[in-house]
């Protein structure tokens, strides 16, 4: 039933957990401020939750694009996949370097990809391709995903 | 007097975990606090009004006022440290390299420090941009010493601001 829920949204399955908390707490008790206080948490611990597992699907992708990155050449083009143990999130598409940035500090690229949603199902040439840009940087532990936050002017309703 | 013990050992559990997030994830601390700020408002309100809707909307009410709070904590923070590194990079010429540090006074972040370079000169008209590639220190037992991140200041009169717009809406995926 989780799974179901997070293919439809997974932001309501926080609000969704809350409010079968809420009820059933009320079931047991009349006091609204007992079944409030239970749906409350309940809520903000399943968004917790919910958050954390996407993060953790983002960084997998991340984490293959910048490892794929490190091993290529300017102006290669390979293909990325990465594929979860949930099938969720389940990207592809191909990936490009187009800037070495070798500083004194670290060594870093710029390189650009597209995303593939492998549901779309049509051969890969009708597929209209979006490409966006991104930095990844060498760190102790191989290549990671390396651009830094806006400016806190642009992160608008991004938080 | 059983339900109200109950209700008190919820809060102490909640308020116990927000405590414990201090040293760490944002999004639970955001959440967290929400979650007490929003149970004691509805502990508070059921013990002035009998109407359950009333002391709902209040919960709810404090609930959404502390996670406002958290948002402009969290604000308040990255924008010093936007604005440190954007001052000591705009000083650089490519090439060179920097410490940054910054220490922040409610401790809802760790203090960071790290180093920061200017990777590229980006010019034009009426525009003065840098790229910067920054370090920033983990703590010891981290998986990587140091964390590396690239960014673009660009120089607003005096001051250098950080310049790095937000992702495409497509890529937002959980962050928000």
């Amino acid at each position: 039933m989780l799974a179901a829920a997070m293919l439809a949204g997974c932001s309501t399955v926080g609000g969704l957990a809350g409010t079968v908390a809420g009820i059933t707490t009320g079931s047991f008790t009349s006091n609204p401020a007992i079944g409030i206080a239970v749906s409350v948490s309940v809520k903000a611990l399943t968004d917790a939750q919910v958050k954390k597992l996407l993060r953790s699907l983002q960084q997998d992708e991340q984490d293959e694009i910048a490892a794929l990155a490190g091993a290529m050449a300017p102006g290669e083009i390979r293909q990325w996949q990465v594929r979860h143990v949930i099938p969720y999130g389940n990207n592809q598409g191909d990936l490009q370097v187009t800037r070495v940035i070798d500083t004194p500090l670290a060594s870093c690229r710029e390189v650009m990809f597209t995303v593939v949603d492998r549901k779309a199902g049509a051969p890969s040439g009708d597929v209209p391709r979006a490409w966006f840009a991104a930095n990844v940087c060498r760190q102790d532990r191989g290549w990671k995903w390396a651009i830094a936050e806006p400016a806190v002017e642009r992160w608008g309703s991004l938080h | 007097m059983n339900r109200f013990q109950a209700g008190r050992t919820l809060i102490a559990t909640i308020a116990s975990a927000g405590f414990l997030s201090m040293t760490g994830c944002s999004s639970f601390l955001q959440q967290g606090s929400g979650a007490v700020a929003g149970v004691g408002g509805a502990a508070i309100a059921s013990g002035l009004t009998s109407d359950a809707a009333v002391a709902t909307g209040i919960g709810v009410g404090m609930q959404s006022l502390a996670q406002a709070g958290v948002q402009r904590w969290q604000r308040a923070v990255h924008t010093a440290e936007q604005d440190q590194i954007a001052a000591i990079a705009g000083a650089l010429a490519p090439g060179q390299v920097a410490p940054w540090n910054v220490s922040h006074q409610v401790p809802i972040e760790p203090a960071s420090r790290g180093e920061v370079t200017v990777s590229r000169v980006v010019g034009g008209k009426a525009l003065d941009c840098r790229e910067i590639v920054f370090s920033v220190d983990r703590p010891p037992k981290a998986e990587s010493a140091q964390a590396f991140y690239v960014a673009m200041i660009c120089r607003d009169g005096a001051r250098w601001k950080w310049a790095s717009a937000e992702p495409a809406t497509e890529r937002w995926g959980s962050l928000q």
